[in-house]
């Protein structure tokens, strides 16, 4: 399918080819129309925008969008894992999903890279690319609708692929994305809440009180030194082990 | 009766019960496992470490998994040490743990990038030019040039292709060359310990161009000049382990489980051992929790502890009681026994030079240097002897430059310590006091300026008349205060008496109780009195990084040395702050400056070329009155600080860059036309002014830094002390400059400097910066070259820490389009040979270098300095001026010499720190290990050095430290100097040679060699000064010894022959803007304190989410609760920091831990993360440097004399910056700046 092709063009690094190819875009799209109409106006836009662009304006752009954004990280698993060591395993996964497809990374790219993953998604049957779409739509939502708030135009390729797939975004993973990772840099009270350290307290009932605080602990090592009833040991069996007293 | 019926032989039930019936088995699904094997599984496992900035070198096991790096672990396969010494393992930090996620990190440089303007004239010129000519078209159109220099530091960035990027920067570099010279073509990169073939390939690069490297060690104030200046070593320690071996140890200024935390286990082991531990620290830092005592003195005043130390240690175990094995050590072991001239100056007797055999009408029948031989009495014959190991012994002739108790006569001798018996006189000798002088923030005594105290002195018949002599020793102890009964004024006799240096003057200055101050001096002494040395002082950057650095430094010298630790296990001197040794040197050096090709290389120190290449002296506040000696010299000790480097620059003591305003490549050519030998024609024609020194007129265009490469470095986002000057002057870009220059303020203007009204502002044409992540230094270059990572190449690390030499290796190849530092310069240096025909040759440069430590030439000026430009003395091409040397420049074949190892190898050979050997036989093997050239060429049979691990094989094979048969023949070298046997410390490890999968199989121990003063062997753990000590091999001073007297006219015109207390320095930077742009909040006025994060990757890197996190996101300062509370800050307020150097904005930390009156900025903090504008500059806030300006002192550029003399990162000046204040005031409106003129476009809403 040509669409998921297309799809992945727009997201990929503005060159003299992609400018020179774009004008043709919009008749597939129109005939595959697995776009819905209206987003298609939207893409139509972009693809107008980067059709008549100058190749230099549009490259700057796109650093300063996508390359020096984390937030806006083209790399799915950023969004996801970020930093942590989960991240290798995911992509690791990524990678066989391909292969068991019978395609190999030739790019020097990362597994997650959305525009290499729509143009593996443009080899696959549609109904299978739309469930496969359908597992990151959350991101593919969260990242729509920050380039919303920065007005940009490529918000427009995101929410076609949210239309697209087989399964819509949940808005509670939506939310979830879009207050863990990008606070707001203007809005001050926000980021006072994220950098705000919990004040620390004293005394029964107070912080610390959880599975780890050391009342906790002090109170199961004097359970554990008490004279254990059988009975009772008998009745507990199969008892969640990490349940709280 | 048996069970056998019962068992069953063929089936196993399995629903058996076991565990008496507390487990049974099931048949349930165990694909869950999975979750849990899939964590753990990998393809292979890769070895690899650190590099830059972080003395760890921890060793890492890489987990790799269908070719994706997955995660790390520590490795643990080091040898074992020996028994009763624990192992070094585990080795490696939580901060280190984190660093896989950098190579698919959001933060990555993936692409080579260039400025969208630059690269659009480029691509223009490039239609219709040759490259060479293309950079001119850009670079000498005004507008064109200003339309992307004044982008700097605001985006605009394009990808490009390497081939496109390395031909813009070699046309760059080429054009440079031809237009201006060669060594306008600068770079920085620092610790090359850390990933040396990464920091080799630049340095190679410009070496071979004729490029200046630029130094680090001093630039980051890390060098602690006290250590050249008294053991003629750049720095030698010893290395963690040892901690294990010492009996008291101090931690001085020092963070040691923060900030060298893979060793910080050796210092708890010494404990449980029964190791007291003193932590003298201003703030309650993570080592305090350590101490026994921990004593607590007001910031920067330690020299005055420490003197207070020496004084009770010298009262009562040298003077009071004298304890046999001190005094036998400083009798041997350090200059004390010398004798020292007293002479008249100002009506006063002052201690003045060394007395030298030359002075004595026979010379004390020395044939060979008696100019440079130093003297003292005998005790046996009662005479004036002249005893072996002095400098005059190192040069000139050989077998006597040792330690033997000899003269040199070969007569055994025992030195006399004091005059006292057998004085003349007690002459009256004059002391500076610098205690009293006003600073608004450090309290001071009302003692006068000049302490006059009596001294034993001998009147002995010299050249010129009857002179006045008195020992070292004597001089020390009276400098100390000490009252021995031979009176003077202000001398003590007790503790509680208020006279300098005493605990009770120290505890007004230092605000540490005097009882501390006795007992913490005591109980070190005592130990070091039973254990024969085994006190031990970790010292660091709270230290260093002040003004009067040396102060601090030689107080604690002096105590180690008068308790005999130096050279001793478990005792010493241990200073670990951006050392990191490189102890594979002598063979790293050929490959990093090119010295198989062309000798010498072009090295700068970048202090002073930051100083005058910023313009930072046009805003100097500190007048040398203000630091000047009330016992100088006579003399004009006159003009600004700049002028004392431009004297220095053309005396030959410290380097130039640029040198000369005329192009190097030209001047051989003049030479020539006038019919002159290039040398005599530089000294005829810069005494004549036909030839000027760029350092005269730095903002001349002719001597602007044209072109500059930063690898390895965050340059201007951690180490570019005046950052906003860096913006001004050097990038030509937006700033934050609150201040005025002097020709505003109508300031005192230098002497020697010519002055511009108009300062420049963007000096450099282009600024390529090679890194993996978009730093601060990034955002302002013009090329950014992506690099690979440290599991992304091969290279090796060594450490001061521990004796192994690691591998980084390429657990995968480098993602996206990065490349090795190695591929990037080796494409460089191809793309160059391939433009250089356009302009350039065969050329003959010429080159200027100063007098260099470790060569016969240290022996220049012995007694005065003379100026050749005031006419006092010829100009002498390497005595009196920079030595003069033609160099051939092969530009077409640059890159075939890049590949290669060059003839020099053979013909000259190699060697260090004064030794040389032949190479022969390693440059035979490198032949058959890396295979030859065998394309047709100047290098056709020369062994190749194609990839990183050729590379590596190329240093393991000529440094005597991998390769045995190198150390036996440095050791033979050596024992032509000293005339004793040394080749035995190496003989048994002769056919030991490392090589690079060696150390990938397993960590590899080092194999002792002369280049450095410990050894490494099953008995001892390696310390510094070891073999000076046990081996009897000479310091490399000029007595010879550990010099505590420093004779030369500007450290006694400084008042710092011998150590004294000096307060912090007054940078006059706070008044002139504290009442500036009030914002209605109360402000407080702190002393700023950069200190080493907690929660940054080796010191740099704190953009990691999992450190900001830790952290709190962003840019902070701790201040004390009392400051907080006057100025109405709480916990967590945005607070501004400024002063006239520019501003910074952060949050507050407000805690128990700082000391009030100071406040704390963890360097390297980046500028990219969490930070809103300034309310002062209206730019976004600055970095911890934004605050700060460098400024020079004289004695750091002291050269030809000795052990003062220069050598890069050995000596020179220093960026210390910690005497700053800044006013913190409470913000109150936070602006984000968040849509500046190029941020992300705002696209046209439907």
């Amino acid at each position: 399918m040509k669409t998921f092709k297309i799809l992945s063009a727009l997201l990929s690094y503005p060159s003299d080819d992609l400018i020179a190819a774009a004008s043709s875009f919009g008749v597939f799209l129109e005939a595959e129309a697995i776009v819905p109409p209206a987003h298609r106006r939207a893409l139509a836009d972009l693809i107008a925008d980067i059709a008549a662009g100058d190749v230099y304006d549009l490259q700057e752009r796109y650093g300063l969008l996508f390359d020096r954004s984390k937030t806006l990280s083209l790399h799915l698993f950023e969004h996801v894992h970020g930093e942590s060591r989960d991240r290798g395993q995911a992509m690791v996964d990524l990678k066989a999903t391909y292969e068991a497809a019978g395609l190999e990374i030739a790019a020097n790219e990362l597994p997650d890279f959305v525009p290499l993953f729509l143009e593996f998604l443009s080899t696959q049957p549609l109904e299978a690319a739309r469930d496969l779409l359908g597992q990151p739509s959350h991101i593919l939502a969260a990242l729509g609708e920050r380039l919303g708030q920065r007005r940009s135009r490529y918000r427009a390729v995101f929410d076609a692929l949210v239309a697209i797939a087989a399964e819509a975004p949940s808005r509670a993973a939506v939310e979830a994305l879009l207050e863990a990772s990008d606070v707001d840099p203007m809005d001050l009270k926000a980021l006072d809440a994220a950098w705000e350290e919990e004040e620390v307290r004293f005394g029964p009932g107070t912080q610390g009180q959880g599975a780890c605080g050391q009342e906790t602990l002090i109170a199961r090592l004097r359970a554990a030194r008490r004279k254990v009833d059988p009975a009772l040991t008998h009745q507990n069996q199969g008892a969640p082990r990490h349940a709280n007293p | 009766m048996s069970h056998f019926l019962d068992r069953l032989t063929f089936f196993s039930r399995p629903k058996e019960a076991f565990a008496g019936g507390h487990g049974v088995m099931t048949t349930e699904d165990r694909s869950w496992e999975d979750g849990y094997r899939k964590r753990w599984q990998h393809d292979k496992i890769v070895r690899s470490t650190h590099g830059v900035n972080c003395t760890g070198s921890c060793s890492w096991k890489v987990y790799v998994k269908g070719g994706i790096v997955t995660w790390e672990t520590q490795q643990t396969d080091y040898p074992r040490t020996r028994p009763d010494l624990p192992n070094h393992e585990p080795r490696g930090c939580a901060r280190g743990a984190s660093y896989s996620w950098y190579l698919y990190s959001g933060n990555r440089v993936k692409y080579p990038l260039i400025r969208a303007r630059l690269l659009k004239l480029w691509r223009a010129a490039r239609k219709t030019m040759t490259p060479v000519a293309a950079w001119r078209s850009i670079v000498e159109d005004k507008a064109r040039r200003a339309s992307y220099v004044e982008q700097r530091g605001l985006g605009g960035f394009v990808r490009a292709g390497w081939d496109e990027a390395n031909e813009l920067v070699a046309a760059a570099n080429a054009y440079t060359a031809r237009t201006y010279g060669p060594d306008r073509v600068f770079g920085f990169s620092p610790i090359p310990a850390m990933s040396m073939v990464s920091y080799a390939a630049g340095a190679r690069y410009l070496s071979l161009l004729g490029g200046v490297c630029m130094s680090f060690y001093d630039w980051y104030c890390d060098l602690p000049p006290a250590s050249p200046q008294t053991w003629g070593e750049q720095t030698d320690v010893p290395e963690s382990a040892d901690w294990y071996n010492s009996g008291f140890l101090i931690l001085w200024g020092s963070n040691v489980p923060q900030t060298r935390t893979p060793d910080a286990h050796f210092y708890t082991e010494v404990r449980y051992k029964g190791a007291k531990s003193v932590v003298i620290c201003p703030d309650y830092s993570e080592a305090s929790k350590f101490a026994d005592l921990w004593v607590s003195p007001k910031q920067g005043t330690d020299a005055a502890l420490a003197m207070a130390m020496g004084h009770v240690i010298l009262r009562e175990f040298h003077v009071d009681r004298k304890v046999d094995y001190f005094n036998d050590y400083v009798r041997q072991y350090t200059d004390m026994p010398f004798l020292v001239r007293l002479v008249k100056s100002e009506g006063r007797l002052v201690p003045e030079r060394f007395v030298r055999a030359s002075d004595f009408a026979t010379s004390l029948d020395e044939t060979n240097n008696p100019e440079w031989k130093t003297v003292a009495y005998d005790e046996a014959s009662g005479a004036i002897v002249v005893p072996n190991g002095s400098i005059g012994f190192r040069w000139g002739e050989k077998g006597k430059w040792n330690l033997e108790e000899r003269d040199t006569a070969g007569r055994d001798t025992r030195l006399k310590l004091s005059l006292a018996e057998i004085r003349d006189e007690l002459a009256e000798v004059a002391f500076p006091y610098f205690g009293n002088r006003e600073h608004d923030h450090f309290q001071g005594t009302d003692h006068p300026d000049i302490l006059t105290r009596r001294v034993p002195a001998k009147r002995v018949m010299l050249k010129d008349g009857e002179t006045l002599v008195a020992s070292v020793y004597d001089l020390f102890v009276a400098n100390y205060g000490i009252d021995r009964g031979f009176g003077g004024d202000h001398l003590a006799t007790g503790y509680d008496q208020n006279e300098p240096y005493t605990p009770a003057w120290a505890e007004q200055i230092t605000g540490v109780p005097r009882d501390q101050i006795i007992t913490v001096a005591r109980e070190f002494a005592r130990n070091a009195e039973k254990t024969k040395g085994r006190s031990m002082v970790i010292v660091g950057a709270g230290l260093n990084h002040w003004y009067h650095m040396d102060m601090n430094y030689r107080g604690i010298i002096n105590m180690l040395v008068m308790c005999g630790c130096v050279g001793q296990s478990g005792g010493g001197w241990s200073h670990y702050v951006g050392q990191e040794k490189l102890r594979p040197q002598s063979g790293w050096l050929p490959l990093a400056f090119g010295l198989d090709w062309n000798r010498p290389p072009r090295q700068m120190n970048s202090t002073s070329a930051f100083y005058a290449h910023t313009d930072q002296w046009r805003y100097e506040t500190l007048d040398v009155k203000e630091i000047l000696s009330p016992t100088a010299p006579e003399g004009a000790w006159d003009g600004a600080l700049i002028d004392y480097n431009v004297r220095a620059e053309r005396m030959g003591w410290l380097p130039s860059a640029p040198q000369l305003e005329t192009n190097p490549l030209d001047v051989a050519k003049l030479a020539s036309a006038a019919g002159l030998a290039p040398k005599d024609y530089v000294a005829g024609a810069l005494k004549s002014g036909e030839l000027k020194l760029s350092c005269d007129d730095p903002d001349h265009p002719r001597n602007w830094p044209r072109n500059m490469f930063v690898w390895r470095s965050n340059l201007l986002g951690a180490s570019g002390k005046g950052h906003e000057y860096f913006l001004k002057h050097l990038l030509g870009t937006k700033h934050g400059v609150l201040g005025k220059d002097l020709g505003e303020t109508g300031g005192t203007r230098p002497r020697e400097v010519k002055w511009h009204d108009e300062a420049p502002e963007g000096k450099l044409d282009l600024l390529v910066t090679l890194d993996f992540r978009m730093s601060t230094t990034c955002m302002y270059s013009d090329v950014v070259l992506p690099t690979a990572t440290w599991y992304e190449k091969n290279d090796l690390n060594t450490s001061d820490m521990h004796p192994f030499i690691h591998p980084l290796s390429a657990a995968v190849d480098p993602v996206w389009e990065s490349r090795s530092d190695w591929e990037i310069y080796k494409g460089l240096a191809k793309a160059f040979s391939a433009v250089a025909p356009e302009v350039l040759g065969v050329e003959q440069d010429v080159v200027l270098t100063p007098i260099m430590h470790d060569t016969g030439g240290e022996l220049a000026q012995p007694f005065d300095v003379k100026d050749w430009k005031a006419g006092e003395i010829g100009a002498i091409p390497g005595r009196t001026m920079p030595a003069v040397t033609v160099v051939e420049r092969d530009y077409p074949n640059l890159y075939k010499r890049f590949t290669s190892l060059g003839p020099l190898m053979t013909t000259l050979g190699n060697g260090g720190k004064g030794m040389s050997w032949n190479t022969d036989h390693e440059v035979e093997l490198l032949k058959t290990l890396n295979g030859v050239v065998t394309e047709p060429g100047p290098t056709e049979g020369l062994p190749r050095i194609d990839d990183a691990i050729d590379a590596c094989e190329v240093i393991l094979s000529l440094a005597p430290e991998t390769n045995g048969e190198v150390a036996v023949k440095a050791w033979a070298s050596l024992e032509g100097f000293t005339g004793r046997d040394h080749t035995h410390l190496a003989l048994p490890k002769e056919d030991e040679k490392i090589r690079f999968r060696d150390v990938v199989a397993q960590p590899r121990k080092i194999i002792s060699s002369p280049i450095w003063s410990g050894l490494e062997s099953e008995k001892v753990c390696y310390n510094a000064c070891y073999t000076n000590v046990h081996e009897l091999i000479p310091w490399r001073t000029l007595t010879g010894r550990q010099q505590l007297y420093q004779d030369h006219l500007w450290m006694r015109a400084f008042g710092e022959g011998f150590c004294v207390y000096r307060p912090p320095i007054d940078t006059k930077t706070v008044k002139p803007v504290i009442d500036r742009k009030p914002n209605g909040n109360a402000s407080v006025v702190l002393n700023f304190i950069t200190p080493h994060q907690k929660w940054g990757i080796h010191s740099t890197y704190t953009d990691n989410l999992l450190m900001l996190t830790l952290s709190r996101g962003g840019p902070i300062v701790w201040i004390s609760e009392a400051d907080a509370a006057g100025a109405g800050i709480v916990d967590n307020d945005w607070i501004e920091a400024f002063n006239s150097n520019g501003a910074l904005v952060a949050r507050a930390v407000v805690s128990q831990r700082v000391k009030r009156g100071m406040c704390m900025m963890y360097h390297a903090q980046e500028k990219i993360v969490n930070v809103p504008g300034s309310e002062q500059t209206g730019q976004r806030g600055g970095i911890h440097n934004s605050v700060t300006r460098v400024t020079l002192k004289p004695t750091h550029m002291i050269g030809g004399y000795a052990q003062q003399s220069y050598g890069f990162n050995y000596y020179g000046t220093v960026g210390s910056n910690r005497d700053e204040f800044v006013v913190i005031r409470k913000m109150s409106k936070i602006d984000w700046l968040d849509q500046p003129v190029n941020a992300i476009p705002v696209e046209a809403a439907e």
